[in-house]
């Protein structure tokens, strides 16, 4: 690497950047999604943007790979300013982006994938060609692929290569790289940082975009801070350590320490129980026979990579779906297979992963979205529910037209707020639902809201409830959890209090390494 | 290069007042487009516009008929609107409205002899919505239990019910067909215990009592009880509806029934209010299909619909009045073209109301001058 001085006079001196945005702007309505935010890649370079859900990092890369365009400022490629209108004018250029969802025909074979939609493609395509070249450009930079596979059979770590070996295919020389861990096992992050070394060995500009400070510190040069739309500050790796980027990332010294309230002696009585749970999906097994207990008084959290069986899991206690085999209990109330309202009335509060279009309706308002899992008589009473958001709207800071605003018009942040209100309201009171399933309970929540909630769950637990934490963020686990458990491939891996576990334990029962089998 | 860059966006806030607007614009643009057909084919637009006017609405006469086409385009529009609005297309209302008829006239025939029109009548339009809405049926269950696509469920049982209410009368000795009528076959005329009574000399029925009674409950039914809730959460998000437990088949199955049942009551309504017969030369209007027309422009609020049924009422009406024009013959097709253009520009205006437009000048090295504001 060169010098890693980052300084203002780079532009005028030495070689220019692969790409930099010069304090660009970008509005979106209501809300300041980049502020005047200055970022460049150099040759050879990984750079990272790291930062919370929110700070901006994939509204910056829209605008580095076409589309977006900036409302203020420009973007410079290798020192010359470009109009990029669209993703196919940024290709031109030399830059492409792998998108978190990706963006493949599934019907379509890799290689037709590859070429789709390339304008530089011969009409008449020389399969034999394409094939050869896809599966050169998988050796070169260890993207194994076969050329003729159909995406539909692939793994989602195969479809990201696929996506990468197609950015690679037209040529692209910075590529842009959204969240890529977020979908992978630790096996396939390895290989992808396997990959981008290779591509930055043959001098490619790489972008990472993530908000997971270990993977940021081994595999980037430097990194770029987002908050709240603007840049909090760029380092090179190697001075900085992850203490000093969450600072940057948050906006404030932040408390490492673990802030569990020592509740030694839960409840005997079991809250929420899954007993010997099975479910599959067509040949694919969800969860592979799980055995779940929550105690009064207690906060279990389930930790794991994403798509370990997390969702499957909550679903199948919450009563969305009914699992192939094994009995959910609710304080001892049988609700297996008896849906979602079962579940409530045996006292089960639930806060599913995605916000809109699970946990709440788009196209309501957000007072009856409060009513939606409120029972309800023949005729629709919206007093309290009203009452009730416009409280919420105030304890938890909720931006909002107000009540009757639509839920669809609120940030992923503000959206979550309205749905732990609803789930979270009397938990643990006499009267008030009794236990709670949550889904990542402060994924996007500012730090305040985030303070909050924690406070909210614990005050909870104070009172009795028994709470189940399902998060990938495994800080977040351990910092909330009594106990913690790991998922692997369906099943628990690992369980235990969550003083007795250390972390590097949790780290490769999360990999799918056995401790007892080797 | 394009110097300005057309830019549509989906608007975050709707002013109340744009769901009054865009169908008074979409009618005045419809207006104006069909104007200058009119203009081609050499009459004068403003003249037939103002024989519309006053056929349909400033004349006693010309205004209580159109109240009268209007009392079944409200219950087919409801019909419409209570399920377009959760993305189920219901366009069978017309098959439904055939089936209302043929289970209404059958009531009327063989239950209400001698009664009075108050029980008479309550008892045909009841029979009428139980038809209509097993019309319904098999389009509801198939969408809910095998996802059968009611467009085309609903729409095909349409033509079934239509040819098997032309067999009753023209194919058939059945028990509606009046044996006395041999040479044109007509329907059995129903006795005066189950027909409305016209208000004094003019042809409005006592059908709007009903009409305007089953759209309050209507708009009742969706805005504060459980059952419209659901329907609404269902409309919304299916998912989220299964997420909070509610029973997303049986909602979509209600619905349809429901919407079934409002299209077989302007069936009963017209066999009640103006055929006084299963009259299927009399029923084949397309009323059921207008519904839709009617839903749509009235955003499927219930209250739009009634306004806007007696205006297409009074388009209707004056297609027949615009014949009768001496010097001119303007043919009947006028207002029918008009109903037309008006849902296109409708169903085009909805874009502008949803969404806003913005156009960016590209051409300048300083962007960034973003068009108005919503």
């Amino acid at each position: 690497m060169s010098s890693d001085q980052p300084g203002p006079d780079e532009t005028r001196s030495g070689p220019a950047a692969a790409i930099r945005a010069e304090a660009v702007t970008k509005l979106f309505p209501g809300v300041i999604a980049n502020d005047h935010v200055d970022f460049h890649v150099d040759e050879g370079e990984v750079h990272t943007l790291l930062g919370e859900n929110g700070a901006g990092k994939s509204t910056l890369a829209a605008m580095l790979c076409g589309l977006y365009r900036p409302d203020q400022g420009r973007i410079l490629r290798a020192g010359k300013p470009v109009n990029l209108r669209s993703p196919r004018e940024g290709l031109a250029h030399g830059i492409g982006m792998v998108h978190q969802h990706f963006r493949l025909v599934e019907r379509f074979t890799v290689a037709e994938n590859v070429v789709l939609g390339d304008p530089y493609q011969a009409s008449l395509l020389k399969q034999r060609e394409i094939e050869g070249r896809v599966g050169e450009l998988g050796e070169q930079f260890g993207l194994p692929v076969e050329p003729r596979a159909l995406i539909s059979d692939l793994t989602v770590g195969q479809r990201q290569r696929v996506e990468i070996v197609k950015m690679l295919y037209r040529g692209a020389d910075v590529l842009l790289l959204d969240e890529p861990t977020a979908v992978l096992t630790p096996p396939e992050v390895e290989a992808l940082f396997e990959t981008v070394r290779a591509m930055t060995a043959v001098d490619k500009a790489v972008v990472f975009i993530s908000h997971k400070l270990g993977e940021v510190m081994e595999i980037s040069d430097r990194v770029t801070v987002m908050r709240a739309g603007a840049v909090t500050g760029e380092v090179a790796t190697a001075d900085t350590s992850p203490r000093h980027l969450a600072e940057l990332m948050v906006g404030r010294p932040v408390e490492v320490e673990i802030r569990r309230g020592s509740n030694a002696a839960p409840g005997r009585e079991v809250g929420i129980a899954g007993l010997g749970l099975k479910l599959s999906e067509g040949d694919q097994v969800l969860i592979d026979d799980v055995d779940i207990e929550v105690h009064r008084g207690e906060i279990l959290g389930i930790a794991g990579v994403a798509g370990n069986g997390q969702r499957p899991i909550a679903r199948a206690l919450a009563g969305v779906v009914p699992p192939d085999e094994g009995t959910v209990t609710v304080y001892g109330t049988d609700v297996t297979g008896k849906g979602p309202k079962a579940a409530r009335r045996a006292g089960l509060s639930f806060v599913p992963e995605d916000r809109l279009g699970t946990g709440l309706v788009p196209n309501l308002s957000l007072t009856d979205n409060m009513l939606l899992t409120r029972p309800r008589g023949f005729f629709v009473d919206r007093r309290a529910a009203r009452a009730e958001v416009t409280e919420a709207i105030d304890d938890y800071e909720i931006k909002t037209p107000g009540p009757d605003a639509e839920a669809r018009l609120l940030s992923g942040g503000n959206s979550q707020k309205v749905l732990l209100a609803r789930e979270l309201d009397g938990l643990g009171e006499p009267g008030g639902p009794q236990a709670l399933i949550v889904s990542s309970p402060t994924r996007g929540l500012d730090i305040g809201a985030a303070e909050f909630v924690r406070g909210l769950l614990h005050e909870a637990r104070e009172k009795g409830a028994a709470v189940l934490i399902i998060s990938e963020d495994l800080d977040e686990v351990r910092s909330l959890s009594d106990r913690v458990a790991v998922l692997y491939r369906g099943s628990i891996a690992l369980e235990g209090p969550t003083d007795e576990l250390d972390i590097e334990e949790i780290g490769l029962a999360m990999a799918g390494f056995d401790r007892s089998a080797s | 290069m394009m110097p300005f860059q057309i830019r549509i966006e989906r608007r975050l806030e709707r002013k109340w007042w744009y769901s009054v607007l865009t169908p008074v614009l979409s009618v005045f643009a419809a207006l104006l487009g069909a104007a200058i057909f009119l203009g081609i084919e050499g009459f004068d637009p403003i003249r037939v516009y103002r024989e519309i006017f006053e056929a349909s609405f400033t004349t006693r006469f010309g205004f209580t008929d159109s109240v009268t086409i209007a009392i079944p385009l409200i219950l087919t529009g409801l019909a419409a609107a209570i399920v377009f609005r959760m993305n189920l297309f219901n366009i069978g209302a017309e098959g439904q409205l055939y089936f209302g008829a043929i289970f209404g006239s059958w009531a009327a025939l063989a239950l209400t002899d001698g009664m009075s029109w108050v029980l008479g009548t309550v008892i045909v339009m009841i029979a009428a919505a139980i038809g209509g809405a097993l019309w319904a049926a098999p389009a509801a269950l198939f969408k809910a239990y095998f996802g059968v696509s009611e467009i085309i469920t609903t729409l095909m049982l349409t033509f079934i019910a239509l040819f098997f209410m032309r067999y009753l009368i023209f194919g058939s000795g059945s028990y509606w067909r009046d044996p006395e009528t041999t040479n044109f076959p007509q329907g059995k005329k129903i006795p005066d215990g189950a027909r409305f009574p016209q208000w004094s000399d003019t042809r409005l029925h006592w059908g709007l009592v009903i009409v305007l009674l089953v759209t309050l409950i209507i708009w009742v039914l969706i805005k504060y009880t459980s059952i419209g809730f659901d329907m609404n959460v269902v409309g919304s998000s299916e998912n989220s509806a299964r997420y909070a437990g509610i029973p997303v088949k049986r909602t979509i199955i209600v619905a349809l029934l429901i919407s079934g049942a409002l299209a077989g009551l302007a069936g009963g309504a017209e066999v009640a209010g103006r055929a006084y017969a299963l009259d299927p030369n009399g029923l084949e209007l397309g009323l059921g299909f207008t519904g839709i027309v009617v839903a749509a422009l009235a955003r499927y609020n219930p209250f739009g619909v009634v306004l806007v049924a007696i205006f297409i009422g009074g388009l209707r009406n004056a297609g027949i009045a615009l014949q009768g024009l001496p010097g001119e013959r303007i043919p009947v097709e006028v207002s029918l073209m008009l109903q037309g253009a008006i849902l296109l520009f409708a169903i085009g205006g909805e874009v502008f109301s949803q969404n806003r437009l913005t156009i960016t000048r590209t051409s300048s090295s300083t962007s960034g001058t973003e068009g108005a504001a919503a």
